[in-house]
């Protein structure tokens, strides 16, 4: 509209303005001339624009900052690409034994299995950095709210309401206006129905929730007393009580529930929703992100002039116009800079640990360049670094927290457990294989490998396994009793014995090692065979 | 206090114009999205069979949460040991007592020994309620708790 006005405008002088005069005389009648020059030279500043509001104004005029709208962005995506990361070691237990119940009736088949749950929760970690980036967000946001939907109501495996909410706020979120406009600056208002509709999901939550836990049971502090396990413990003991913390839960819930969607309210509701979920932390409760993931959507009930002029202060003004600068447009330095992005990125990937995590990384490529080649095609070339930079961030994001949890080696060491239990040794030999290669130096690889090869017919390398976890856990007797067990097996009574003092030397407190090795001895009248087996234990902590 | 209530009803009364609302598919979608948020949770206190299935109810941390049930199952009145047959997650979900996966277990557990009698019971207890048993008949014949 501005731009039309420019066009349209008069090159000629302005009608009515006045003719020039003659040069001025005095150096101060010269500065005032300049001055006037510079005012009518200045270009015109576009009328403030009025749009109509369509009716009901409560929806459909609600506005917020764009600097609040682009944290939001940023603060919600990230956590939620974390989560989708530390959701991995969860992917053994899906389609684990042929079984599956899905959340709605009939979609029992549908669910994910392993690999797809691991695909499905590693590819929407990938589009959530695109959507924290602000990228392609009309296309990665549905793409992700889709995947996750799709493993959500797959599978009742993991049903906690928090997974439910995500999927709601996914769906919502499909319909925000992300992507920053053209003239947007952090002050500039955003209309969006989305974030007032998400902010009174919030609400309706926190009603429900208030309601459920209007029993005896939660009123009297019973439930909350058995719940609580953290800091907070401590702190609600010696303070207020656990009855008045439970009351205090309620009350709290239903304030939420009127504030948290109400602007006005909104001085209410941050400080109130910010100390009740920072307590959740404090709690002690196994809720992986949730309680973070709550604390991000208050982003939304930030006062706008605090994040704005937060967002104006001088190092992010000159950060944003620093960013703003990045722009490659011309062809061949597009490509070259593009290409190193995903060389960049596949060699991130190649050093993930993840299952299926380098061959995903490979088809992912495809999507920065097919995002490249539709951009071209609509004639904005200024996004090219962008796609690059959001496909490097998000692979590694994958190696960070590969590489700085025990993700990886969970997931192997579920998957194995699971296929031991689950009579499936072939499967389970290939998961503990691949856990002996990731982590050499952790013994449990070694000694379930062991002795799965033990039970089949790889005697010689099954030892060879048991030896090596006997090593990297001299304070240990599964190892040694497992071996003996073997041998008692074979008939080699005397190294079986000589295996089972090991085993005792190792660990003394051993009450199962201590009874192979008395009945080997003849110290006690218990058959050798009788002995409780090697322990089934999966976890690498004597 | 009083303007903090005046102002409360006048936002309450800006969300309700439904006919302005619904002229727009943005506005249907709002409205089909808040009545049901709205009303979904009292698919819970109405009309659910299973009280342990606390699902799309916002039941967050609920007493219910609380309650421990023991699963148990005998195939031609021989007891199974259900760790063998469904992984251990499937199994803590058992626990607290969710029919659906319980009723999804015996039927599997039917399609796996047909012509087998299939006994699935749970006995269950509750922080505030008296222990109370369900099923303890064959799920083939009858295959809902």
């Amino acid at each position: 509209m501005a731009n039309k006005r420019k066009r349209s405008k008069p090159q000629g002088p302005r009608p009515g303005a006045a003719a020039p005069a003659a040069p001025a005389e005095s150096r101060q009648a010269r500065r005032a001339e300049a001055r006037k020059t510079e005012r009518e030279d200045a270009p015109v500043k576009p009328a403030p624009r009025f749009e109509l509001v369509r009716e009901p104004v409560f929806w459909f005029g609600f506005e917020v900052s764009w600097a609040k709208l682009a944290l939001a962005r940023f603060v919600i995506f990230t956590l939620l690409a974390i989560d989708a990361l530390l959701q991995l070691s969860h992917a053994p237990r899906y389609g684990a034994g042929g079984f599956n119940v899905a959340q709605l009736p009939g979609l029992d088949a549908l669910g994910a299995g392993r690999i797809g749950f691991e695909l499905g929760q590693l590819a929407c970690a990938y589009l959530f950095i695109y959507a924290a980036l602000g990228v392609a967000t009309r296309v990665v946001v549905p793409a992700s709210a889709a995947i996750y939907a799709w493993l959500y109501f797959g599978s009742q495996l993991d049903s906690y309401q928090h997974h439910y909410l995500v999927a709601l706020v996914l769906l919502l979120a499909c319909f925000i206006p992300w992507q920053r406009r053209e003239e947007a600056e952090p002050e500039t208002p955003i209309r969006t129905w989305a974030v007032r509709l998400i902010l009174v999901q919030l609400g309706i939550m926190y009603l429900w929730a208030a309601i459920s836990k209007m029993s005896p049971a939660w009123l009297d502090g019973r439930t909350i007393t058995g719940q609580i396990t953290g800091p907070l413990r401590a702190v609600i003991e010696d303070t207020v009580g656990f009855k008045a913390a439970a009351r205090f839960t309620v009350l709290a819930e239903l304030v939420l529930a009127v504030v948290v969607w109400i602007r006005p309210a909104w001085f209410i509701a941050l400080p109130l929703g910010v100390a009740f979920h920072v307590g959740i932390l404090a709690s002690g409760l196994e809720i992986g992100l949730f309680a973070y993931l709550m604390l991000a959507f208050y982003v939304f009930v930030i006062p706008d002039r605090a994040v704005v002029w937060a967002a104006n202060l001088a190092p992010l003004r000159a950060v944003r116009a620093g960013l703003r600068a990045v722009r490659i447009e011309n062809t061949i330095p597009s490509a070259i800079a593009l290409a190193v992005c995903l060389g960049l990125g596949l060699l991130l990937a190649r050093f993930t640990r993840f299952h299926a995590g380098f061959d995903l990384a490979i088809v992912l490529t495809a999507f920065p360049i097919l995002a490249v080649t539709v951009a071209r095609l609509r004639g904005r070339l200024s996004v090219i670094p962008w796609l690059g930079l959001a496909h490097v961030l998000a692979l590694a994001l994958w190696l960070v927290i590969d590489r700085t949890s025990s993700l990886a080696v969970d997931y192997y060491r579920f998957w194995g457990g699971n296929a031991r239990r689950l009579g499936e040794p072939a499967v389970a030999e290939l998961a503990y294989r691949r856990l002996t290669e990731i982590a050499p130096d952790l013994p449990n690889g070694h000694y379930q490998l062991g002795r799965l090869l033990l039970d089949g017919e790889d005697e010689e390398a099954g030892l060879e396994e048991l030896r090596e976890a006997q090593r990297l856990e001299p304070l240990r007797a599964r190892a040694w009793l497992a071996e003996a067990q073997w041998l008692v097996k074979k008939g080699r009574k005397a190294e079986a014995i000589e295996k089972a003092q090991e085993a005792v030397y190792s660990e003394p407190t051993n009450q199962t090692a201590r009874d192979l090795l008395d009945s080997l001895t003849g110290t006690k009248s218990t058959p050798p065979q009788g002995a409780a087996p090697a322990s089934d234990d999966d976890t690498d902590q004597p | 206090m009083t303007s903090g209530i005046q102002r409360l009803l006048r936002e309450t009364a800006r969300v309700t114009k439904l006919s302005a609302l619904m002229s727009t598919w943005q506005g249907r979608f709002i409205a089909v999205f808040v009545i049901a948020q709205l009303l979904l949770p009292l698919h819970y206190y109405l009309a659910r069979k299973d009280p342990h299935d606390e699902r799309f109810a916002w039941r967050m941390f609920s007493p219910m949460r609380m309650a421990r049930c023991v699963p148990s199952v005998a195939i031609d009145d021989r007891p199974v040991n259900l760790g063998s047959e469904f992984h251990e997650a499937w199994l803590e979900i058992a626990a607290r007592g969710r029919f659906s996966v319980l009723e999804a277990m015996g039927a599997a557990l039917c399609a796996k020994h047909p012509k087998a009698e299939v006994r699935l019971s749970i006995q269950c207890t509750y922080l505030d309620r008296e222990p109370q048993s369900y099923g303890g008949y064959d799920m083939c014949t009858v295959p809902y708790l």
